[in-house]
């Protein structure tokens, strides 16, 4: 065990599920999206839902999307801070079934264009865990540089992948892959000890029978 | 490697290793996050350091969003000026500063969760006001914050330091343990005296429950900073006296997270027992929601 997570995180209170964590699945959101968020709409579900407005939990989110951290003194200000900067955010209920008790439905669209869709959930003591990309089931905490790729349900995609990463002296921390049924929509997570370069995750997205590549990374 | 998975091991690696247990604990940081003793420490000076700047930032007029919470510290202070202090100098700054801690976070200011943000105040609130009062180089104050991780670290592996999961007992409990073995410490207390001052602290808070009024990390977790601070002080005064926990140190961490995995779910965090279901937190709630 981290003494670290005895004695910390630093954060900004009151909660560390309801505020920390919130700002944490934010930031990996933003991350992920991997470009400024022009408009989010920001769905939470129950004690997120029951409890959110006392613990702050929708200018954490929104702090997060900003791609501040859970020991950032702005994160009370969040909401004037999105205003000023023309960052369209709505706030609503969502309506999910058997959902972890502190989760949130977010739908993020970039400057650029790029949309995603995430369901985080804020698991207590400030960890959290990302359960859905795009609609397709996850797991994973954001703790290591994270590579998540759609592809079309065909041979060969994760072999594409790995080489990849073996060849860029990546080492794999973990893999898990889903699909939505065969031949159909597949997802790989993947986390990793090092950072993956830029341009291998640019290569990744040219390659026929891969829809998306969306990353996150650690560094900055 | 050096790793303990219970309060008996951290006594025996201390003298195993003819090492102060501070040194144990932070000789098993290194090696599990890879770092050296002196970036170790710095990182650990950087926490004690944080929770300082809490104190310091305090503001009085600060009220949190429920309208709950804020000024107590505040008032606290003012009476301690006032020449009627109950409890004697270094016990009114114990409570004047869990206070101000709990009301600071309560009020989305910057705290160090310790070990959880609903019970930030107990550690700082000791740790500061001993420091204050006895004139005491910050290097000493670190070693004594690796007591209270190592201490920590072995009661969330056993048995929790989440509300949800074990009740109150897990964070203010532990924070009270946690911070009565530093203080122990700091006060020249040897290892069976420190282990001991946790043993107490932690029994005089089992059975605590976790019952927030709405939910909130405010009512009644604020003022139990305070006497989570001061059970503490109590628990580090009667191991340095020389008396003995009846029950083994490693046991009652043991009991405490049977005692959470008995607590009904009402009492843990679910805002559906308790203070949480009073007429005075209901009338609290139709106020929440009505805006």
């Amino acid at each position: 065990m981290n003494i670290f997570d005895i004695i910390g995180p630093v954060m900004v209170g009151p909660s560390s599920s309801h505020t920390a964590g919130a700002v944490r699945i934010g930031y990996i959101s933003r991350k992920l999206l991997g470009e400024n968020v022009k408009s989010a709409e920001i769905l939470l579900y129950g004690s997120f839902l029951a409890t959110g407005k006392g613990h702050g939990t929708q200018k954490a989110l929104v702090a997060g999307l900003m791609g501040m951290k859970a020991d950032d003194n702005r994160i009370p200000y969040s909401l004037e801070l999105a205003e000023e900067l023309g960052i369209e955010i709505t706030f609503g209920e969502a309506l999910l079934r058997d959902a972890h008790p502190n989760s949130v439905l977010l739908r993020l669209l970039g400057e650029t264009g790029r949309t995603l869709e995430i369901m985080g959930e804020s698991l207590g003591g400030g960890i959290v865990n990302i359960a859905q990309i795009d609609g397709i089931a996850t797991n994973f905490s954001g703790d290591y540089p994270t590579l998540v790729v759609h592809n079309i349900d065909q041979p060969g995609h994760v072999t594409e992948v790995t080489s990849m990463l073996a060849h860029k002296s990546v080492n794999i921390a973990s893999m898990q892959l889903y699909r939505s049924n065969r031949g159909g929509d597949a997802v790989m997570v993947i986390e990793c000890d090092q950072e993956v370069p830029a341009d291998s995750i640019q290569w990744l997205e040219h390659i026929e029978g891969i829809k998306k590549v969306t990353y996150l990374s650690l560094q900055g | 490697m050096i790793i303990y998975h219970s309060i008996n091991d951290l006594v025996s690696l201390s003298e195993q290793l003819k090492l102060p247990m501070w040194q144990v604990i932070r000789k098993a940081d290194c090696e599990a996050r890879q770092v050296s003793e002196e970036e170790s420490f710095a990182t650990m000076k950087k926490m004690y350091q944080t929770m300082k700047q809490t104190d310091a930032d305090y503001d009085k007029n600060l009220v949190s969003p429920s309208g709950m919470a804020g000024g107590a510290g505040e008032k606290m202070r003012v009476f301690n000026a006032s020449g009627r202090n109950l409890a004697g100098e270094y016990l009114g700054l114990v409570m004047e500063k869990a206070l101000k801690t709990g009301e600071s976070n309560a009020c989305m200011k910057r705290i160090v969760a310790a070990p959880t943000a609903g019970s930030c105040g107990v550690i700082p609130a000791v740790f500061l006001s001993f420091e204050e009062f006895n004139h005491m180089l910050e290097d000493r104050m670190v070693e004594a914050m690796y007591i209270t991780a190592g201490i920590g670290a072995v009661i969330a592996e056993n048995a929790s330091i989440a509300g949800a999961s074990g009740g109150c007992q897990a964070e203010i409990g532990s924070a009270s343990a946690m911070a009565a073995a530093g203080l122990a410490y700091l006060q020249g207390g040897d290892n069976e005296c420190i282990v001991h001052a946790m043993a107490f602290a932690l029994k005089n808070m089992l059975g605590l429950t976790c019952d927030p009024v709405c939910g909130l990390v405010e009512v009644p977790c604020i003022k139990r900073n305070s006497a989570g601070a001061v059970n503490a002080v109590t628990s580090a005064q009667m191991a340095l006296a020389g008396i003995r926990s009846a029950i083994a140190p490693d046991e009652v961490i043991d009991s405490m997270r049977r005692i959470g995995n008995e607590l009904p779910a009402c009492l843990k965090e679910t805002g559906m027992g308790g203070l949480a279901v009073t007429e005075s937190a209901m009338k609290v709630k139709e106020k929440l929601d009505a805006r």
